[in-house]
């Protein structure tokens, strides 16, 4: 009798042991190695980025979908900004972009004049990086790491490994290239580290990110010459960064006198949350291919001379703001 | 309870999905619920015939490839929560909705306590208390899950 009302209150269970297949144990056992097989073969031997950008490519029309709304709600809220508002700003960049014009002009005979001084010096030219301007479609959705998605992708001609920037400083580093989109690891994730400059004395020194919005600059002795307020600007001798981009400020040292270091925690001056637009910058050219280089340094200085073409406003970062390519040139 | 079917099951993750991947910003990022792992557990406490617990790694599997976390952490935590559902599953008939609710508040602190551990293991730092917000807000998510496909409590007697 009791079966009967077991029955009835469960009518699509059949305790049969066919019908149940495997019980739930041997089930979650089966399961739990697997995802700890997976998870190691993940970790330690990179056998499954391929799948992991295969699927990503695979979920881009569902992205698409999940993003409809907000894309539309965005466009109706742009056709009814006023028009007044349209105007201040188009006076405003109309201003900035002239100003920058004039900075360029400047900026131009002095790069010519650096690079005859350096190749009188017999040194190595410094390269303008060229860039691919991106737009964050959406932060990690860990909330564990510090991440950004870019609408940009390995179609894109993005590589893993390089920086980005935007119109204050570095923002960080492309760590995953999927087809049509890619992540970029911020400057204050735990996982990040950044050669840096001391803009002021040109101490060089490796910053890591904490985490949690700051940078931490470790292993230096307690009587660093290090000062709140000082600038730290990239060394550009990792490869990765190109030199003299802005990266942080110092915004507090710790001196603990039972402490052979100096802690000191400085803060990104980039703004990511405050805007879309940012900058993917080129990898920097490795010395083995010094000739070509030149060659295109001759043709960018050509190119630069008349910097009367359009200025956009969103490419304004200070390391490549004649550069800047809006599309993939591709 | 009315008869669900596979489609329903595989319908729902798919929107679930879709939820997951919708661009959060702001606060919304902290106080997103668990899509995948709510509306599993939906389906796994109503009809485990349909979504059992290979339906659970499955669905950690995609949640893991779509946030970019470390392949297989929520394919393990959703097997385990769901195998931990399953143990009392049979019984949750008898239990009136906020017992239930309170059984579901449990699975889903688990998961979040799992997923912790597994991400301090990997060497991140705590994240701070509002890492547990998406429990509560999995729990207004189950109420709608109920309220769009009934109840787990409502055998029809004629």
């Amino acid at each position: 009798m009791l079966k009967g009302v077991h029955q009835k209150l469960e009518p699509q269970q059949t305790p049969a042991f066919f019908v149940r297949g495997a019980s739930p144990f041997s089930r979650m056992v089966f399961f739990c190695a697997l995802s700890i097989i997976i998870m190691a073969t993940d970790a330690r031997l990179n056998y499954l980025s391929q799948l992991r950008q295969g699927f990503i490519a695979a979920l881009h029309p569902l992205e698409m979908i999940a993003k409809a709304p907000s894309n539309w709600v965005r466009d109706v809220n742009r056709y009814f900004s006023a028009h007044n508002q349209l105007v201040q700003e188009n006076y405003a960049l109309k201003q900035q972009a002239f100003e920058h014009q004039v900075r360029l002009q400047r900026l131009t005979t002095i790069e010519a004049e650096n690079t005859h001084l350096r190749s009188l010096l017999n040194g190595d030219i410094p390269i303008q990086p060229k860039a691919i301007l991106g737009e964050i479609s959406h932060t990690g959705r860990d909330p564990f790491s510090l991440v950004v998605v870019v609408n940009r992708g390995s179609q894109h001609n993005v590589k893993a490994g390089q920086a980005v920037a935007d119109s204050k400083g570095v923002i960080g580093q492309i760590t995953r290239v999927f087809p049509f989109s890619s992540e970029v690891t911020l400057i204050t994730d735990k996982g990040l580290s950044i050669p840096i400059q001391i803009e002021r004395n040109q101490l060089r020194a490796i910053a890591f990110g904490e985490g949690n919005n700051t940078l931490d600059i470790p292993y230096l002795p307690a009587n660093v010459d290090i000062k709140v307020g000082d600038k730290l600007v990239t060394s550009g001798i990792d490869g990765v960064y190109p030199s003299g981009l802005a990266v942080a400020k110092v915004t507090k040292i710790l001196q603990n006198p039972e402490s052979p270091f100096a802690k000191i925690i400085s803060t990104p001056v980039s703004e990511v949350s405050n805007h879309l637009q940012l900058l993917i910058l080129e990898l920097p050219q490795i010395k083995e291919a010094a000739l070509p280089v030149t060659t295109t340094i001759a043709t960018d200085a050509n190119a630069t001379v008349t910097p009367t073409s359009v200025v956009k406003p969103a490419t304004k970062s200070p390391a490549s703001a004649n550069e800047a390519k809006p599309n993939a040139p591709n | 309870m009315r008869p669900t079917s596979l489609v329903a099951v595989i319908i729902t993750l798919l929107i679930a999905l879709i939820c997951q991947l919708f661009p959060w910003a702001g606060q919304g990022v902290i106080l997103r619920p668990d899509f995948m792992l709510v509306v599993m557990l939906y389906w796994l406490l109503r009809a485990p015939n349909l979504c059992n617990v290979g339906t659970a790694w499955i669905a950690g599997i995609l949640v893991d490839l779509a946030t970019g976390s470390l392949l297989g952490q929520h394919a393990l935590s959703f097997t385990l929560t769901a195998y931990i559902g399953l143990s009392y599953q049979r019984r949750l008939v008898l239990f009136s909705p906020w017992q239930i609710a309170g059984y579901v508040f449990g699975l889903l602190m688990f998961e979040r306590l799992l997923m912790l551990f597994l991400k301090l293991f990997e060497g991140n730092s705590f994240p701070g208390w509002a890492y547990f917000l998406p429990v509560i807000s999995g729990l207004i998510l189950w109420h709608i899950m109920i309220m769009l496909f009934g109840a787990l409590t409502r055998p029809k007697h004629k």
